[in-house]
């Protein structure tokens, strides 16, 4: 690539490379052009742009000049932008292969087939979303009960008497090991883990629900119009059939 | 109440961008540039620091609107570079947009002197209360 020292024709060839492939909906000839112009631009910067260390050079070239994804916006037509696009392409499939599996073959009982099985994904949501909960809600517990253990002691003790905190079994048999503050400090990491775990299910859950609302809008969508098609054809016959009573009528 | 740094850097970067294309125009109203030529000249003006690759997403809109013409021209210092002249239908455009501009910052111009007058008319109004 003209005089560029190896690294740096690397660097800027990886670049090229990054947008070359957000122009992948652009014809080969404009995708060429444009790549060429970029190039000249980028080799022309770097020429001059001061200092001794290439890779710096190159790196502060490519810095000023911006990222793909700003630099070809306006390359593509505007239904191709491809963000969002992209990621809901294996939820379309799956939408596709559960209608063409019970929608389709089956009618009306297969929509409720689909339904079901909608209503049973949601219940698997909502059970996810439960657990994730309790996840939570035992970790500030148990945390609250180490804070306890370590600050106020007596308090805790008089909490086990009164039969508030249970700590029987191996679970108390393995903390009569350590010192009180050990037991809080115990109790609290055991907390953390609890409540990382509450945290990064409700985390996870954001996909879920993403799915979730994407099925339900492809199905729903799918009912509506097959409810349209419904009355459409409801709506003809009713047209046809008084028609055929007053031909009849005139005939008698 | 302080207006928060991030919306008002945003602001202005959607201002900048707003009038990058209007300046484009303007520095290919009298000299045909090529990308890298265009970045210079309107950086060394100083008001406009934006980052340099998106000059590109503009004149690739000004040449599918027939606003600017391109031409590639081999050069002597490394690969050829693509050339771009405002069209006869770019300077009506730019024209027509100059005296639109010329317009609102007259707008925004009298809202300082209007501000600046009641200013000045609650400064008396206190001098003749004293």
């Amino acid at each position: 690539m003209y005089s560029y020292p190896d690294v740096v024709a690397k660097i800027a060839s990886d670049y090229l490379e990054r947008v070359k492939s957000q122009l992948r909906l652009v014809s080969a000839h404009e995708q060429g052009d444009f790549l060429r112009e970029i190039e000249s631009h980028l080799f022309e910067a770097y020429q001059q742009t001061p200092g001794e260390d290439d890779v710096a050079r190159i790196l502060a070239v490519l810095r000023n000049f911006g990222e793909p994804a700003e630099v070809v916006a306006d390359r593509l037509p505007g239904a191709m932008v491809r963000s969002g696009t992209k990621h809901n392409l294996p939820l379309y499939v799956v939408g596709g292969i559960l209608i063409a599996l019970f929608g389709l073959p089956l009618g009306s009982a297969g929509a409720g087939v689909l339904v079901g099985l909608l209503a049973a994904v949601a219940g698997i949501l909502v059970a996810y979303y439960a657990v994730a909960g309790s996840f939570l809600l035992v970790g500030a517990l148990t945390m609250l009960i180490g804070l306890t253990r370590i600050l106020l002691p007596q308090l805790f003790d008089r909490l086990v008497v009164l039969g508030y905190i249970q700590l029987g079994g191996p679970v108390g048999e393995f903390l009569d090991h350590f010192s009180p503050s050990y037991q809080g400090l115990l109790m609290i990491l055991f907390a953390s883990v609890f409540a990382a775990a509450g945290l990064g299910m409700l985390w996870l859950g954001r996909y879920l629900l993403r799915g979730l609302r994407f099925l339900f809008s492809l199905t729903f969508d799918w009912m509506r119009r097959f409810a349209q098609r419904v009355r459409r054809k409801l709506r003809q016959d009713n047209r046809e059939a008084p028609q055929l009573g007053k031909v009849s009528f005139v005939k008698q | 109440m302080e207006y928060q740094d991030e919306g008002r850097d945003r602001r202005i970067t959607q201002l900048r961008k707003g009038i990058l294309e209007l300046a484009v125009m303007g520095v290919l109203y009298d000299e045909r540039h090529y990308g890298y030529s265009l970045v210079r000249v309107l950086s060394e003006s100083g008001s406009i620091s934006l980052k340099e690759g998106t000059i590109y997403p503009i004149l690739a809109r000004l040449d599918r609107d027939g606003l600017v013409r391109s031409e590639w021209v081999e050069s002597d210092q490394g690969p050829p570079r693509k050339y771009y002249t405002l069209t006869s239908s770019g300077r009506q455009l730019f024209d027509a947009l100059s005296q639109e501009l010329d317009v609102l910052v007259s707008l925004v111009q009298q809202k300082w002197k209007v501000s600046e007058q009641s200013e000045h008319a609650r400064k008396k109004l206190v001098v003749r209360k004293g």
